[in-house]
């Protein structure tokens, strides 16, 4: 028995590693990290105390990189939902090795880009009034709920499958087991507690995707719900729920190809899994160029004056690099590469993803700024350069990302070893079974 | 409850822009310098819009003076999530700048660009100190402003109207636009009165509103005869 | 680590901060549903479109009142019977 239970630990001994050895590359990693925080940490202190001059909004463009960035990190945030509560709920065996990688993103990146508003606030120190004033008829109230919600429901979603793996980091002992044991919640695996939390997560699973779904549709509502030409659109919503979900999955490849190498997972993370995800990739690359052409050929057939300077703002004019570079990234380099199986490579997937992330900022670059460029009754185009400041706090907000992200690794496993285990045990039997039950044939067999 | 309304002529408008001084003046509207102006923060409550139209030799330039609307629809409402800018049972849709937090979504919100923000605290000259608006409260960084239609003189113009036990005359309550003038372009009063000027003019056959097709119903009327 | 001193003190504590922690959750959220409650008094008061606040309020709070409740009931769940099995099968 206690040899069995060695063999079986050894078997996944690569995802403990990460948690039990620190090596030069880590704190390495952490210190650079935490200097870039601490230089952005002054930066954003300094925009308070001169205020909002310091970054390159002006009239009429009173909205720049921190809404965009607000919506690029929420937009990444599906990426979780997505792998995690969709594939579990059909059943896809595949997603065995992903679902915490994809969890962890959404929590880390909720709580990052549900704080860029408040970056973007003029009065920062005011930020109660909206509990003590709001309203909730205001869009942006509608997304502080949304994404209160989302967030509350992701770490959720993301806890629970993680105890059985706490309950492991505590019985191995070694280091801060009063840790593991607190959150464990008492988990000793028997059958009540497994009956538990497999219902739990059942509810959960069900629960966690309209809420996300709600959250991106909320944040296309601050857009949409103004009569601004360029984004009165109703197709909002649902577009910018396909563009989440969209970058979130280039996120997760990302993601996932950095731990295969720095954490040498290759037998976890195989090129199976990544061909599976680069397949949705594609799906959604296709999904999100039909929605861009739909709004961009209604806008163009209406020739609607004030619609027609946005998107020639966009086609030909000042933001035409931006756009067409989106275009680039978002359809032409991901379907290449992934419509082909010669190049679907890890590496392959890899520049694919990347693309397609630099691609979904330009998008929601492209939404922000070009409309408010453009004020009605032939007032002035407006320009917007973004400062020093506002680039410093997006890449203080993806070294916060990148910190937390590295900090999890440190603390807890980062693909669910239970999960795996269950695949081993009881999954190919399971499946089994579930394939001969669609088979023709008596209904009783199986059973 | 009077509707409070502007109605401004574009015939007599000369563009010559005393309306935007005045309004700065009254309202210690705080001056930008030059390098925040020319990357576009300038901060005019009475904007003029010059507009260009055709190709030389046959350019069209039309001078617009473009006050806060005060829609009585206004987009601007709908959007603030803490309540600091609403509309008022007189018509006047105000802007409460201790609660403003900042967030320029009713900014973005405007069709017509009619709000500004303060990117930096504001600051005066020396020289400037002295001829403030006692009666204009002072608005610090980080809070977005809009024209109020000068709501400072109503209220001093009310607590008369009331010692005296009498409505308000027509023309007793003029912004400082209006005030200033000097082709007497500018008429302001009172819809609900069917004897005010601005009443009268509203039903001009000259008279539009910008953009009414988006439904927001301003309550600046213009009156050209060339649009 | 000092809790190795005493067992069933260190349990008892652990088991005091899982405890708090499920309780902080019910703040939370409880917290939220009151913030809700009187943004909707608010709008009410103000006569500002309070159809909206009750309708968001309506899917809000039971979201989050669900989500206290599946992670009460995983709590509760785990710390009833599995401190039975506990002595019979320690652990898988």
């Amino acid at each position: 028995m206690i040899e069995e239970t060695n063999k079986k630990v050894e078997l996944d001994e690569a995802l403990y590693r990460p948690i039990y050895e620190t090596g030069k590359g880590f704190y390495l990693t952490v210190g650079v990290l935490l200097l870039i925080i601490f230089i952005t940490l002054f930066i954003y202190i300094r925009q308070v105390y001169y205020g909002l001059g310091v970054t390159g909004m002006n009239q009429p463009i009173t909205w720049g990189f921190y809404i965009v960035n607000f919506v690029f990190f929420i937009g990444i945030s599906h990426a979780g939902t997505l792998i995690s509560a969709i594939l579990r709920l059909s059943k896809a065996e595949w997603r065995r090795p992903i679902t915490r990688m994809a969890e962890v993103i959404t929590a880390i990146v909720l709580a990052i880009g549900g704080l860029h508003p408040i970056l973007d606030l003029g009065r920062p120190d005011r930020v109660l009034e909206i509990f003590t004033a709001g309203r909730l008829q205001s869009p942006l109230l509608w997304d502080v709920t949304s994404i209160t919600a989302y967030f509350t429901a992701s770490t959720v979603y993301l806890y629970l499958p993680m105890i059985p793996d706490i309950a492991k980091l505590r019985d191995r002992g070694g280091k801060m087991v009063w840790f593991y044991e607190f959150l464990a919640w008492g988990w000793y695996g028997t059958e009540h507690q497994k009956k538990v939390l497999s219902r739990a997560i059942n509810i959960l699973m069900v629960m966690v995707i309209p809420i996300a779904i709600s959250v991106h549709t909320v944040i296309s509502y601050i857009f949409s719900m103004t009569l601004q030409p360029g984004w009165h659109s109703t197709i909002f919503g649902p577009y910018f729920v396909v563009g989440a979900i969209f970058s979130g999955i280039a996120a997760l490849l990302i993601v996932m190809i950095a731990f295969r190498r720095f954490f040498h997972l290759e037998n976890y993370l195989k090129l199976i899994h990544f061909r599976y995800l680069g397949t949705l990739l594609l799906i959604m690359s296709l999904l999100w160029f039909y929605f861009t052409f739909s709004e961009y050929l209604t806008g163009i057939f209406g020739s609607e004056p004030h619609e027609m300077d946005v998107i020639f703002y966009k086609f030909t004019g000042t933001y035409a690099i931006f756009f067409w570079g989106m275009v680039v990234c978002n359809f032409l380099i991901p379907v290449v590469i992934l419509a082909f199986k010669k190049f679907k490579t890890i590496k392959g997937i890899l520049i694919a993803s990347i693309s397609v992330v630099i691609g979904m900022w330009l998008e929601r670059l492209n939404i922000v700024i070009p409309s408010l460029a453009n004020p009605r009754m032939g007032l002035e185009t407006g320009m917007y350069i973004p400062s020093l400041t506002e680039w410093s706090l997006f890449i203080g907000a993806i070294a916060v990302f990148v910190l937390g992200y590295v900090l999890f690794s440190k603390f807890f496993p980062i693909i669910s070893i239970w999960e795996i285990e269950e695949g081993r045990k009881e999954s190919v039997e399971e499946v089994e079974k579930r394939v001969k039950s669609y088979l023709p044939g008596p209904a009783n067999v199986t059973e | 409850m009077p509707k409070w309304a502007m109605a401004i002529d574009l015939d007599k408008c000369t563009g010559c822009g005393d309306c935007m001084a005045a309004c700065k003046l009254e309202n210690n509207i705080a001056i930008v310098d030059p390098e925040q102006a020319d990357e576009g923060r300038v901060m005019l409550w009475m904007d003029m819009m010059t507009i260009y139209e055709g190709e030389y030799p046959n350019i069209k330039v039309k001078r617009i003076p473009k006050p806060c609307f005060h829609c009585d629809n206004p987009p601007c409402i709908k959007v603030c999530p803490v309540h600091a800018t609403y509309i008022n049972e007189e018509g006047l849709v105000g802007q409460i700048y201790n609660r403003c937090i900042g967030c320029r979504y009713c900014m973005a919100a405007c069709p017509y660009t009619a709000k500004v923000f303060n990117w930096y605290e504001p600051e005066w000259a020396d020289e400037f100190k002295t001829c403030m608006n006692p009666d204009v409260s002072m608005r610090m960084k980080g809070v977005v402003e809009k024209c109020s239609f000068c709501a400072h003189r109503l209220l001093k113009v009310k607590e008369t109207a009331d010692v005296d036990d009498r409505q308000i005359a027509d023309g007793e309550y003029m912004p400082a636009c209006a005030d200033s003038c000097p082709a007497d372009a500018i008429f302001f009063g009172d819809l609900e009165n069917k004897e005010s000027k601005v009443y009268q003019l509203s039903n001009s056959p000259r008279a539009f509103r910008e953009l009414e097709n988006l439904g927001t119903i301003p309550k600046v009327f213009y009156l050209s005869e060339r649009e | 680590m000092m809790k190795y001193i005493n067992r069933n003190l260190r349990d008892k504590l652990i088991f005091t901060a899982q405890y708090l922690s499920i309780s902080l959750m019910w703040v939370f959220v409880i917290g939220i549903t009151l913030w809700i409650i009187n943004l909707i008094y608010l709008s009410v008061d103000l006569k500002d479109a309070p159809g909206i606040s009750i309708g968001i309020s309506l899917v809000a709070i039971p979201v989050f009142l669900t989500l206290a409740g599946i992670l009460t009931y995983v709590f509760v769940g785990f710390h009833s019977k599995g401190k039975n099995n506990f002595i019979n099968t320690p652990g898988d």
